[in-house]
């Protein structure tokens, strides 16, 4: 009988077979963040943001896993982290996340219906996805453009003024585009952390791609 | 008084997202007189002006600034909280769309008078386009040498400015919070003044930190360029300058306006077009965290600290939102309920607990089953979180409620006695279908 049998302490399980996914371009970008913070913690944010757009839109845990192994964190410290923000994925996202604000102002400018629209058109219910993987529906909190109300956030990009007659046309427009906008997002907001001099052009866009040309406004 | 144009005079000059165009029209003329200038007089000239944050509470800027210990012996950091999140408030959007340069220069102000090493300018993850502008200017910014070592030839002026995206929360707006997340941690507060050394001794990795707003950054560089005697004279006795409201709900030109301080609320509603779709029924003047105001209490309000605070309510963040007749003031507390619940980071019990409580009371006033005494009930929960809680988000939670209650009583009565809107049937926003509203709030 080993001593720790005895004393009930399991010696240290060698570790799991691990996939790493991170490519050398996510690796490079990873470690370019890194060096802007005093501590490794800290990239944290950004490197799951890095796991979501390797990882296909959605953290699972072998993604938690591979964060929390390249900065040399615990895997309940990553998930925790992961947990609480609501624009980590931790499940599949259809290929259009279509998210719509209905916090105050969009709510009495007609959100509610156009929420109603979609379900109807779409077949589904909030939190649902289509059946064909290509639309996912959400409520999203107040998504800080309320002069523009009703917004919806669909991946990077916001879409303003919609109502219950032209969010359709939108809807069109998305099924024709070719994007993943989950990975998507989680490019863009990577590539936002790291200077233009240092990107290494990991990801699926190319940064000049992702420069979007100002929203409209008002 | 009304519409003044400080921040916001090159709001609409072509590509001033460029840094070529932007200096044509004075930019960075701010940071070069910073610079010519003892560190202590750059603050002093803060403090000249009278600005106050411009996040929310209207805390005296320069009190922050001058709050950084003199001596060096460990960094000092400068944060900029763009993580607007409030309902109501898309002003710092449309400053780092267009102006991002104000702001970056700003913080390199900020960072010369703290002698700071680094700064973080913290986005909330949605506002992709927004970070986008703001790296752009970063990196401009470099390659013309405000910024990285020995800036504007400078000995020993070394700066750095990082961006550091969020990812959909509104707790990590509340600056401990945001810098829990910085920091790669859960976007839980810290233990605060008067348990824990104020953040400009220890704050982020426990160095000296100092944490100011979008808007509050690009006033300062409006000052330095302009000085602090020409802000100060401008907006009323105690509350100086300018401040950007962002106009929205049943008006007919949403926007967002600079306005000196102290400009007549209806003065404001007038110059975003007047309500459309009925006459004015309430105002929030001042994000989703304050209280609601009466069509009459609107006449008697002026935009500034004092004002709004003196017929009980708040400035805020400026997310001034305004609400025509068909508006169900019942419901729609009850979706700003619904927000506080969501966003609540769970880590105090007032809070966590009582925000849910307080949402399903409202969902069930709002469903038919409302007591007779609910009324009173909420009241009960809400002083229980207002003064009780760990940082203010649970305060926010609970002021909305009680502010409504206090200015529509009738609204609430009349739900709960005939069950329905006293709107009627087109009210908004629209009584739901959904029977569960717990469950229409996405899981992660
Ligand atoms: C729940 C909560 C949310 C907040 N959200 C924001 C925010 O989104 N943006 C902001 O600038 N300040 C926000 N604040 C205020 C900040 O805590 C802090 O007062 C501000 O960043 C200080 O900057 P200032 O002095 O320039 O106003 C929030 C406060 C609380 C309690
Ligand atoms: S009041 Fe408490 S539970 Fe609410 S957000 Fe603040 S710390 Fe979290
Ligand atoms: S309420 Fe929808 S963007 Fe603010």
């Amino acid at each position: 009988m080993s001593s720790s049998e005895i004393s009930g302490v399991r010696e240290p399980q060698p570790d799991p077979l691990k996939e790493y996914r991170f490519s050398e371009d996510a690796i490079a970008e990873m470690e370019e963040i890194a060096t802007h913070y005093p501590e490794r913690k800290a990239a944290c944010l950004p490197t799951l943001w890095i796991a979501q757009r390797e990882y296909g839109g959605y953290l699972t845990p072998p993604a938690i896993q591979e964060v929390a192994d390249r900065l040399g964190l615990s895997f309940s410290e990553v998930e925790g982290v992961a947990t609480f923000y609501t624009m980590y994925n931790l499940r599949k996202r259809g290929r259009h996340h279509l998210e719509v604000c209905t916090c105050l102002t969009c709510a009495v400018l007609g959100a509610y219906d156009i929420v109603h629209k979609l379900e109807h058109e779409l077949g589904i219910h909030l939190g649902g996805t289509t059946s064909d993987g290509e639309f996912t529906l959400s409520e999203a909190e107040c998504l800080d453009f309320c002069g523009a109300a009703t917004v919806m956030q669909v991946g990077d990009k916001y879409f303003t003024q919609l109502t219950e007659n032209n969010v359709m046309e939108l809807i069109d427009q998305l099924r024709g585009s070719p994007d993943y906008t989950p990975a998507k997002l989680a490019d863009a907001i990577v590539k936002i952390h790291v200077p233009l001099s240092s990107q290494t052009g990991g990801g699926s866009s190319k940064p000049e791609d992702l420069l979007l040309p100002a929203g409209p406004m008002l | 008084m009304g519409i003044l144009n400080l921040l916001f005079a090159n709001r609409d000059v072509l590509n001033i997202e460029d840094i070529d165009v932007y200096e044509k029209h004075g930019g960075y003329a701010g940071l070069r007189k910073a610079v010519g200038m003892e560190r202590q007089a750059v603050v002093d000239d803060v403090k000249l002006s009278g600005l106050r944050g411009r996040g929310g509470a209207g805390f005296p800027t320069w009190i922050k600034w001058n709050g950084l210990p003199k001596n060096y012996d460990i960094p000092h950091y400068v944060i900029c909280n763009a993580d607007e999140g409030e309902p109501g408030t898309y002003k710092d959007r449309e400053l780092m769309l267009k102006l991002a340069h104000t702001l970056v220069e700003g913080m390199i102000i900020a960072g010369y008078a703290t002698s700071s090493i680094a700064g973080y300018v913290y986005i909330r993850g949605e506002y992709v386009e927004p970070a986008w502008q703001v790296r752009k200017a970063i990196d401009q910014a470099y390659k013309k040498g405000y910024l990285g070592k020995n800036i504007l030839g400078i000995e020993g002026f070394n700066y750095d400015l990082h961006i550091h995206l969020g990812a959909g929360s509104y707790e990590c707006g509340e600056e401990s919070a945001l810098m829990s997340s910085l920091m790669g941690e859960r976007g839980n507060p810290r233990l605060k003044f008067p348990h824990a050394p104020l953040p400009t001794v220890s704050g982020v990795w426990q160095s000296p930190t100092l944490i100011n707003n979008v808007e509050t950054y690009c006033a300062a560089t409006w000052i330095l360029a302009n000085g602090g005697e020409a802000y100060s004279k401008l907006g009323t006795e105690r509350s100086k300058g300018t401040k950007i409201i962002s106009v929205s709900g049943h008006v007919h030109k949403p926007a967002n306006y600079e306005i000196e301080m102290g400009t007549p609320l209806m003065e404001l509603l007038e110059t975003a077009g007047g309500i459309k779709g009925g006459k004015l029924k309430a105002v929030i003047p001042g994000g989703s965290s304050v209280q609601i105001m009466t069509a009459e209490q609107c006449t008697k309000i002026n935009l500034d600290y004092e004002s709004c605070a003196a017929n009980g309510t708040l400035l805020g963040s400026g997310g001034f939102m305004a609400f025509n007749d068909r508006t169900d003031i019942v419901l729609l507390m009850k979706r700003t309920a619904e927000f506080y619940m969501h966003e609540s980071c769970g880590k105090c019990t007032p809070c966590r607990e009582g925000t849910r409580w307080i949402f399903k009371i409202m969902d069930r006033i709002t469903s038919g089953n409302g007591q007779t005494d609910d009324v009173a009930l909420l009241l009960d929960v809400c002083s229980q979180i207002d003064g009780r809680s760990y940082c203010g988000l649970g305060d926010a939670a609970a002021w909305p409620i009680v502010g409504a209650i206090k200015a529509f009583p009738e609204e609430f009565d009349y739900w709960i006695k005939y069950k329905r809107s006293p709107v009627g049937k087109n009210a908004v926003p629209p009584t739901p279908e959904v029977v569960n509203p717990l469950l229409t709030l996405t899981p992660a």
